[in-house]
């Protein structure tokens, strides 16, 4: 349940800042089919990424990749990894942080706001990965309860008109071009970190395809609200979608802004995020470097996210980043490199086996 | 932490401490050791007692520092034994004994000559005599007098021999009389207990409806009686160990034999035996003395006065030390839901005690965020109120001339210090001082326009979820920590709660009572076989809580009402 979390925890914090709006806007009415189907490419992917990866019980994808190619080959592949959770990372700490200024600290200067979670994760990955994991089974379930309501309350609002025609702009677009939106899933990239952490590791294909799937359910239940609240989206561009959407639930007369409520729950999943990441980002220089020592690593790090959410002159760069590079990113890192290691690995190990067999 | 620390910390570099540092898991780990290879400390060997009683008796006087100590009595007399007389000395503390005892079952069977002691002085006992082929053989038994005092002088119940001074003192100390006889190298530590004390009485800080009313009482033997009583069973076993080089306290470690895991017994055994302390005059001072983690204040074992909630947590499977003195019991390991847990919830039907704990569970967050609610919503995010509300505060907030921040935290102090007052004062006017606090003095400030009423409502709410908390450890823990929240709560809104309410998650998950991790049985998707927070139907509690590891999963049949199958 923990491994699930984790992943779920990766998942969900890529939906809360603009993931669900980028969906909609790349395949429009077509995105309800666009994410049943890459959802089945996501689950094929992960059942091969199991396939290959349980020849290797309890390694991860640095491991892995010292088979393959050596130490030079892992150390490549280690930076490369701790680039993209960096980059992916930082990136969304900026996004969120935007947002946050312009709702609501419109005065304070961003590097404040940015600070101040920079600061908690400081704190917190001082922490062994277990209380994190533990705290981030706590949040989940608040973060997935108030997605399924914001999902129920806002159902008077929705226009169901609006996933018709169900094909959006064509075939082509829903099926070749919206293939890019297997980016969605791009917590894929934690399952090759998961192995070492799985406590059964004869539950590993359970936990690799349940990922997937309730990674799936929880998609089509955010895109849905995005998707069937369009017309009012429309209008509030520049900020989180799920928050916007929020912000149209009414309960009589004395429940009608409950938006900020969402928001704690989610910068409580922002900072589990963060920390699950950068904690994996540390455990793989830790594998690179042989390094005994985690403490000195922790302020690198903080420090790494902090520069890296100011690489982005603005708002709309850093939006550009996520939504272009970042996808882009996380398909070539996390599906083609990913799996072209575990393949050839694999190819490796029964080649030497055949030799040894002869021998 | 100083500043110069903290900059040190984050610019240089140390290797972790903690690695070598003692870390025990009850459930990732049962290889772990629980006891050292070697003693490495150097002890002296306990002093034996002289066969002169001479020597003993200056020894002793010098060790009680009889010439300044007023209720240190050395009772000399002659003993008579088998028609020969031996010099005797009794030593005791005043106060401390039964004089009645000490007449009638002592002084009086050793000094009179009785039947027993009419025949020739050294002579043998025949034991047993055969005569063959006219040659007699006797079997006899020398004459030992020490074990003649023992078996036909003393008719006293608890009479122990013992060798060294250590003992015979330790005996004293708690009570006993030590009697040496001159040309004995041993004494008898002889038990005379009788010391005024409390008796048993109704608990007082945890009140039930339908469970028993008896609590522990100052006298270790009283309180293992009494849980002797509550479990009615052989394989509770209740060891004695000694805390304190000065004091010596008397702790008894009480476990079921056969339930309890053997490496949480031997861990509490280590922890308590490796406590280089002089004194140990209370539970509270025990309970901070085994916690593993320090760097925050959440208790990490539970102190109860009533043995019926002790007994019911080593028949889970958890280990109680009682403490000579203290009428509490300390138990462990404890997790985060045995602090909001009442000795009562058992013994309500399931839908009532869930109901209780869901309202203790929200009288902590009540406790913990309220006020840094109230904070982060009256200065950052307004809009969740609704606007007639909104009005309301801001009319009652018109005649106020302090920022938020300034009169929450005078009102919060104010009602810490009548709480405070409340217990140091005479316990007549005790509660009057209460009223006098919360009605008098805050009705006169709202009426001085020092405070808004609004605010009275808030800090009477968070005061009163406060005294819902079953714990008064973790009722305090929550009360300190919720002023954090009110300043972050200040500085950035529901975002400084957020960041701050995520820290102290990480920080008590981080947290481990005995091996156990604290939250274990609080995350709902934690899979915990027993011992979760919200108790399933009577019939349905077959185990004993897994994050125990206990011996013995199941504590009832999987149908426990048999009476109901035909």
């Amino acid at each position: 349940m923990k491994q699930l979390a984790l992943f779920f925890g990766v998942f969900v914090a890529h939906t809360l800042v603009a993931l669900p709006r980028n969906l909609v806007e790349s395949t429009k009415s077509g995105t309800i089919i666009n994410i049943i189907y890459v959802a089945i490419i996501a689950i094929l992917i992960s059942y091969l990424i199991y396939k290959l990866i349980k020849n290797f019980s309890g390694s991860d994808i640095i491991d892995i990749s010292e088979y393959l190619g050596g130490k030079v080959f892992k150390t490549i592949i280690g930076i490369i990894f701790i680039s993209y959770f960096s980059i992916s990372s930082g990136i969304l700490l900026r996004n969120f942080c935007e947002c946050l200024k312009i709702v609501y600290y419109p005065m304070t200067s961003l590097v404040f706001i940015i600070l101040a979670f920079i600061v908690t994760l400081y704190i917190v990955l001082k922490f062994n990965f277990s209380s994190i994991s533990k705290v981030n089974l706590i949040i989940i379930p608040l973060v997935l309860i108030s997605i399924v309501f914001l999902f129920v309350a806002n159902l008077e609002n929705f226009s169901i008109s609006n996933m018709f025609p169900i094909f959006g702009d064509g075939l082509f677009d829903t099926f070749v071009t919206g293939l890019g939106n297997i980016s969605a899933f791009g917590g894929i990239a934690l399952l090759y970190f998961l192995p070492p952490y799985l406590q059964e590791p004869q539950k590993t294909k359970k936990v690799f395809l349940l990922s997937m799937l309730f990674g799936a359910i929880y998609l089509l239940l955010c895109v849905s609200i995005i998707l069937f609240m369009l017309i009012f989206l429309m209008y509030t561009n520049e900020i989180l979608p799920l928050y916007s959407a929020a912000r149209y639930i009414e309960f009589g007369t004395f429940f009608q802004r409950l938006e900020s409520i969402f928001l704690l729950i989610w910068i409580l999943q922002v900072c589990c995020y963060l920390a699950i990441i950068t904690k994996i980002s540390i455990s793989i220089l830790k594998k690179v470097t042989n390094c005994k020592y985690e403490k000195p690593i922790i302020l690198l790090f903080t420090l790494l996210i902090f520069a890296i959410s100011f690489l982005p002159k603005n708002y709309a760069i850093s939006k550009f980043i996520e939504s272009s590079v970042n996808k882009y990113l996380s398909i070539g890192i996390t599906i083609f490199l990913g799996l072209i290691i575990l393949i050839l690995a694999n190819f490796k190990k029964r080649v030497k086996n055949k030799i040894e067999r002869i021998s | 932490m100083s500043f110069k620390s903290v900059l040190s910390s984050l610019f240089t570099f140390k290797p972790d401490e903690n690695i070598n540092k003692h870390n025990f898991n009850l459930i990732e780990d049962y290889n772990i050791k629980a006891y050292p290879d070697d003693d490495t400390a150097i002890k002296e060997p306990p002093k034996k007692i002289y066969p002169s009683l001479s020597v003993n008796l200056e020894f002793m006087k010098t060790r009680y520092n009889a010439l300044i100590n007023s209720d240190i009595i050395f009772r000399e007399f002659v003993l008579n034994a088998r028609g020969k007389q031996y010099n005797a000395l009794l030593v005791y503390i005043d106060g401390m004994i039964n004089s009645q005892i000490m007449d009638d079952f002592i002084l009086e069977p050793l000094m009179m000559r009785n039947r027993n002691n009419l025949y020739g002085g050294s002579q043998n006992k025949v034991i047993s005599e055969a005569v063959a082929n006219n040659i007699t053989v006797r079997k006899v038994k020398k004459f030992d007098l020490a074990s003649y005092i023992l078996s036909c002088l003393m008719p006293q119940n608890s009479v122990k021999r013992q060798t060294d001074f250590e003992s015979i003192i330790s005996g004293i100390n708690s009570g006993n009389c030590a009697l040496f006889v001159d040309t004995l190298d041993s004494a008898f530590d002889i038990e005379v207990k009788g010391f005024q004390q409390r008796g048993i009485e109704k608990p007082s800080n945890e009140i039930v409806i339908k469970g028993a009313h008896s609590s522990f009482t100052e006298n270790i033997r009283t309180n293992t009686s009494l849980l002797r009583r509550f479990v009615n069973n052989e394989n509770l076993v209740i060891e004695n160990i000694e805390v304190g080089k000065i004091t010596k306290t008397k702790c008894g470690l009480c476990y079921i034999k056969g339930i309890t895991n053997e490496d949480l017994i031997a861990e509490v055994k280590y922890r308590i035996n490796n406590l280089g302390v002089d004194s140990l005059l209370s539970a509270g001072q025990l309970e901070q003395l085994l916690s593993e983690d320090i760097s925050i204040d959440v208790p990490q074992t539970i102190s109860t006065e009533r043995p019926d909630k002790a007994s019911s947590y080593l028949l889970d499977g958890r280990v109680a030390i009682l403490i000579n003195g203290a009428p509490y019991a300390i138990i462990m390991p404890a997790v985060l839901g045995d602090f909001l847990s009442s000795p009562d919830d058992k013994n309500l039907k399931k839908t009532f005690s869930n109901f209780a704990k869901g309202i203790r569970l929200l009288a902590a967050f009540v406790t913990l965020l309220l006020p840094g609610l109230y904070m982060a919503i009256t200065s950052f995010h307004q809009e969740i109120l609704p606007t007639e509300l909104l009005f309301s505060i801001l009319a009652s907030r018109e005649n106020v001339p302090f920022p938020v921040l300034v009169e929450l935290l005078t009102l919060e102090i104010s009602f810490e210090l009548i709480r405070e007052a409340g217990l140091r004062v005479p316990s007549p006017i005790g509660p009057t001082i209460g009223i006098v606090g919360a009605i008098v003095m805050g009705q006169a400030a709202v009426s001085a326009g020092i405070v808004s009423p609004i605010l009275i409502i808030i800090v009477a709410i968070t005061g009163t979820a406060s005294f819902a908390i079953p714990d008064y450890s973790f009722g305090f823990h929550l009360r300190v920590s919720r002023f954090i929240f009110i300043f972050l709560g200040y500085l950035c809104g529901f975002l400084g709660i957020a960041l701050g309410l995520f820290v102290y998650m990480c920080m008590i998950s981080n947290s481990k009572s005995f091996g156990v991790p604290y939250t274990i049985n609080i995350s709902p998707l934690e899979k915990v076989n027993g011992g979760k927070f919200f108790l399933p139907p009577i019939w349905k509690r077959e185990y004993r809580s897994s994050f125990l590891n206990p011996k013995k999963e199941k504590k009832q049949e999987d149908i426990s009402m048999e009476w109901k199958k035909n």
